[in-house]
Protein backbone atom coordinates (compact mmCIF):
# COMPACT_ATOMS: atom_id res chain seq x y z
CA UNK A 1 0.00 0.00 0.00
CA UNK A 2 0.73 3.43 -0.67
CA UNK A 3 1.13 5.88 2.14
CA UNK A 4 0.60 9.34 0.17
CA UNK A 5 -2.83 7.56 -1.04
CA UNK A 6 -4.80 8.82 1.61
CA UNK A 7 -3.25 12.18 1.41
CA UNK A 8 -3.55 12.98 -1.87
CA UNK A 9 -7.24 11.30 -2.49
CA UNK A 10 -7.92 13.78 0.95
CA UNK A 11 -6.30 16.82 -1.36
CA UNK A 12 -8.30 15.54 -4.58
CA UNK A 13 -11.91 16.02 -1.94
CA UNK A 14 -10.60 19.64 -0.83
CA UNK A 15 -10.03 20.55 -5.05
CA UNK A 16 -13.44 19.45 -5.59
CA UNK A 17 -15.22 21.00 -2.73
CA UNK A 18 -13.58 24.30 -3.34
CA UNK A 19 -14.42 23.67 -7.27
CA UNK A 20 -17.82 23.17 -6.11
CA UNK A 21 -18.46 19.69 -6.92
CA UNK A 22 -19.86 18.30 -3.93
CA UNK A 23 -21.01 14.79 -5.18
CA UNK A 24 -17.29 14.29 -6.56
CA UNK A 25 -15.48 15.97 -2.98
CA UNK A 26 -17.69 13.25 -0.78
CA UNK A 27 -16.81 10.19 -3.36
CA UNK A 28 -12.99 11.09 -3.05
CA UNK A 29 -13.71 11.33 0.90
CA UNK A 30 -15.25 8.03 0.93
CA UNK A 31 -12.18 6.93 -1.07
CA UNK A 32 -9.86 8.46 1.24
CA UNK A 33 -11.98 6.82 4.76
CA UNK A 34 -11.79 3.44 2.66
CA UNK A 35 -7.86 3.89 2.55
CA UNK A 36 -7.83 5.15 5.89
CA UNK A 37 -9.17 1.94 7.11
CA UNK A 38 -6.92 -0.55 5.54
CA UNK A 39 -3.72 1.38 6.78
CA UNK A 40 -5.20 1.35 10.10
CA UNK A 41 -5.90 -1.96 10.36
CA UNK A 42 -2.24 -2.35 8.92
CA UNK A 43 -0.82 -0.25 11.64
CA UNK A 44 -2.88 -1.10 14.32
CA UNK A 45 -3.60 -4.89 15.04
CA UNK A 46 0.52 -5.35 15.65
CA UNK A 47 0.87 -6.93 19.29
CA UNK A 48 0.73 -3.79 21.93
CA UNK A 49 3.93 -4.53 24.17
CA UNK A 50 2.33 -4.54 27.69
CA UNK A 51 0.72 -7.22 29.69
CA UNK A 52 -2.87 -7.02 31.26
CA UNK B 1 -12.77 31.05 -9.22
CA UNK B 2 -15.54 33.02 -7.89
CA UNK B 3 -17.31 32.18 -4.86
CA UNK B 4 -20.88 34.53 -6.41
CA UNK B 5 -23.55 33.75 -4.10
CA UNK B 6 -23.44 35.53 -0.59
CA UNK B 7 -24.35 33.85 2.40
CA UNK B 8 -28.11 34.97 3.36
CA UNK B 9 -30.50 33.56 6.03
CA UNK B 10 -30.65 33.35 9.37
CA UNK B 11 -28.19 34.34 12.38
CA UNK B 12 -27.83 30.38 12.86
CA UNK B 13 -26.32 30.04 9.45
CA UNK B 14 -24.08 32.47 10.09
CA UNK B 15 -23.17 31.18 13.32
CA UNK B 16 -22.45 27.80 11.65
CA UNK B 17 -20.08 29.35 8.94
CA UNK B 18 -18.27 30.85 11.38
CA UNK B 19 -17.94 28.01 13.52
CA UNK B 20 -17.08 25.40 10.46
CA UNK B 21 -14.22 28.49 9.47
CA UNK B 22 -12.79 28.02 13.00
CA UNK B 23 -13.07 24.21 12.91
CA UNK B 24 -10.92 24.45 9.55
CA UNK B 25 -8.34 27.29 10.76
CA UNK B 26 -7.54 25.18 13.80
CA UNK B 27 -7.04 22.25 11.86
CA UNK B 28 -4.74 24.11 9.87
CA UNK B 29 -3.37 24.88 12.87
CA UNK B 30 -2.55 21.93 13.72
CA UNK B 31 -0.82 20.69 10.51
CA UNK B 32 1.08 23.88 10.40
CA UNK B 33 2.54 22.75 14.14
CA UNK B 34 3.12 19.27 13.16
CA UNK B 35 5.16 20.53 9.92
CA UNK B 36 7.01 23.23 12.36
CA UNK B 37 8.29 20.17 14.05
CA UNK B 38 9.11 17.93 11.11
CA UNK B 39 10.99 20.81 9.74
CA UNK B 40 12.47 22.86 12.05
CA UNK B 41 13.19 20.27 15.19
CA UNK B 42 13.37 17.48 12.40
CA UNK B 43 10.91 15.04 14.16
CA UNK B 44 10.01 12.84 11.53
CA UNK B 45 6.58 11.54 11.18
CA UNK B 46 5.45 7.89 12.35
CA UNK B 47 2.97 6.17 10.76
CA UNK B 48 0.78 6.52 13.20
CA UNK B 49 1.17 10.46 13.19
CA UNK B 50 0.74 10.49 9.44
CA UNK B 51 -2.81 8.77 9.74
CA UNK B 52 -3.71 11.16 12.89
CA UNK B 53 -2.84 13.80 10.13
CA UNK B 54 -5.21 12.33 7.26
CA UNK B 55 -7.66 11.82 9.78
CA UNK B 56 -7.24 15.61 11.00
CA UNK B 57 -8.02 16.53 7.12
CA UNK B 58 -11.05 14.05 6.74
CA UNK B 59 -12.52 15.76 9.44
CA UNK B 60 -11.82 19.23 8.39
CA UNK B 61 -13.09 18.32 4.60
CA UNK B 62 -16.33 18.16 6.73
CA UNK B 63 -15.69 21.63 7.71
CA UNK B 64 -15.05 23.27 4.91
CA UNK B 65 -18.16 21.48 2.56
CA UNK B 66 -20.02 23.48 5.22
CA UNK B 67 -18.70 26.32 4.37
CA UNK B 68 -18.29 25.64 0.96
CA UNK B 69 -22.43 24.48 0.53
CA UNK B 70 -24.38 25.44 3.73
CA UNK B 71 -24.78 22.87 6.74
CA UNK B 72 -25.81 19.41 5.72
CA UNK B 73 -26.05 16.22 7.94
CA UNK B 74 -23.99 14.28 5.53
CA UNK B 75 -20.77 16.67 6.03
CA UNK B 76 -21.52 16.12 9.92
CA UNK B 77 -21.41 12.70 9.34
CA UNK B 78 -18.16 13.00 7.60
CA UNK B 79 -16.83 15.08 10.21
CA UNK B 80 -17.48 12.70 13.06
CA UNK B 81 -16.58 9.44 10.87
CA UNK B 82 -13.09 10.69 10.74
CA UNK B 83 -12.77 11.70 14.27
CA UNK B 84 -13.95 8.45 15.49
CA UNK B 85 -11.32 7.33 13.02
CA UNK B 86 -8.43 9.36 13.92
CA UNK B 87 -9.05 8.98 18.16
CA UNK B 88 -8.69 5.06 17.14
CA UNK B 89 -4.77 5.90 15.49
CA UNK B 90 -4.41 7.99 18.35
CA UNK B 91 -5.10 6.23 21.61
CA UNK B 92 -3.19 3.35 19.52
CA UNK B 93 -0.21 5.36 19.72
CA UNK B 94 -1.26 6.54 23.27
CA UNK B 95 -1.25 2.94 24.35
CA UNK B 96 2.02 2.22 22.55
CA UNK B 97 3.96 4.41 25.06
CA UNK B 98 1.89 3.67 28.17
CA UNK B 99 4.32 1.62 29.91
CA UNK B 100 5.89 3.51 33.00
CA UNK B 101 9.18 5.18 31.98
CA UNK B 102 8.31 4.83 28.08
CA UNK B 103 9.44 8.27 26.80
CA UNK B 104 6.57 8.65 24.41
CA UNK B 105 7.45 9.29 20.47
CA UNK B 106 8.52 13.04 19.56
CA UNK B 107 8.67 16.14 21.74
CA UNK B 108 5.74 17.20 24.52
CA UNK B 109 3.56 20.51 23.92
CA UNK B 110 2.67 21.69 27.63
CA UNK B 111 3.51 18.49 28.97
CA UNK B 112 1.41 15.85 26.70
CA UNK B 113 2.69 14.05 23.52
CA UNK B 114 1.12 15.27 20.01
CA UNK B 115 -0.57 11.87 19.77
CA UNK B 116 -2.56 12.83 23.29
CA UNK B 117 -3.27 16.56 22.34
CA UNK B 118 -4.43 14.34 18.78
CA UNK B 119 -6.57 12.47 20.78
CA UNK B 120 -8.51 15.43 22.82
CA UNK B 121 -8.66 17.14 19.28
CA UNK B 122 -10.78 14.41 17.61
CA UNK B 123 -12.74 14.34 20.88
CA UNK B 124 -12.93 18.11 20.68
CA UNK B 125 -14.69 17.50 17.21
CA UNK B 126 -17.19 14.99 18.28
CA UNK B 127 -18.47 17.33 20.98
CA UNK B 128 -18.58 20.09 17.82
CA UNK B 129 -20.69 17.92 15.86
CA UNK B 130 -23.00 17.42 18.26
CA UNK B 131 -23.15 21.29 19.27
CA UNK B 132 -23.63 22.13 15.44
CA UNK B 133 -25.66 19.52 14.66
CA UNK B 134 -27.92 21.52 17.60
CA UNK B 135 -27.56 24.59 16.10
CA UNK B 136 -28.20 23.52 12.55
CA UNK B 137 -30.96 21.44 13.11
CA UNK B 138 -33.12 23.71 10.55
CA UNK B 139 -30.84 24.23 8.60
CA UNK B 140 -29.62 20.78 6.99
CA UNK B 141 -29.86 22.32 3.01
CA UNK B 142 -26.76 22.04 1.69
CA UNK B 143 -28.26 24.54 -0.47
CA UNK B 144 -25.21 25.47 -2.25
CA UNK B 145 -24.30 29.13 -0.63
CA UNK B 146 -21.05 30.32 0.35
CA UNK B 147 -19.67 33.87 1.41
CA UNK B 148 -17.78 35.72 -1.16
CA UNK B 149 -15.39 36.44 0.80
CA UNK B 150 -11.81 36.63 0.22
CA UNK B 151 -11.29 34.74 3.84
CA UNK B 152 -13.49 32.14 2.80
CA UNK B 153 -11.29 31.24 0.07
CA UNK B 154 -7.90 31.84 1.44
CA UNK B 155 -8.91 29.64 4.46
CA UNK B 156 -10.09 26.99 1.98
CA UNK B 157 -6.73 27.60 -0.34
CA UNK B 158 -4.62 27.33 2.93
CA UNK B 159 -6.33 23.67 3.94
CA UNK B 160 -5.67 22.64 0.07
CA UNK B 161 -2.48 24.06 0.52
CA UNK B 162 -1.30 21.66 3.55
CA UNK B 163 -3.59 18.82 2.19
CA UNK B 164 -0.94 18.65 -0.68
CA UNK B 165 2.44 19.80 1.40
CA UNK B 166 1.57 16.55 3.67
CA UNK B 167 0.85 14.63 0.35
CA UNK B 168 4.43 15.69 -0.66
CA UNK B 169 6.22 15.10 2.46
CA UNK B 170 4.88 11.89 2.69
CA UNK B 171 6.53 10.83 -0.33
CA UNK B 172 9.20 11.98 0.62
CA UNK B 173 9.23 10.34 4.11
CA UNK B 174 7.31 6.84 2.64
CA UNK B 175 8.45 6.40 -0.94
CA UNK B 176 5.15 4.82 -2.80
CA UNK B 177 5.47 2.55 -0.19
CA UNK B 178 4.33 1.91 3.75
CA UNK B 179 6.57 4.15 6.07
CA UNK B 180 9.26 2.96 8.44
CA UNK B 181 8.24 2.71 12.15
CA UNK B 182 10.62 5.28 13.54
CA UNK B 183 11.70 7.28 10.56
CA UNK B 184 14.76 9.49 11.21
CA UNK B 185 15.92 10.29 7.82
CA UNK B 186 14.15 11.62 4.60
CA UNK B 187 14.06 8.78 1.41
CA UNK B 188 13.82 12.13 -1.12
CA UNK B 189 15.20 15.05 -0.44
CA UNK B 190 14.50 18.37 -3.23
Amino acid sequence: MVMMLPFFTAMLAIWFGIRGQRTVAITSWVITFIIYLGWLKYHITDKLNISL
Amino acid sequence: MSFSNSLKGSSSQQWSYTFNMIGVLAICGSLIEAFYYQIFMHELPCPLCQLQRVALTMAGIGMMLNMRFGPSAVHYAIVLASSIAGAAASVRQILLHIEPGDPGYGSDLFGLHFYTWSFFSFLTMMIFCSMMLCIDRNNMTAAFKTAASALTAFVMYLFLTLAAANTVTSIMVCKFGSCPDNPTVYYWKF
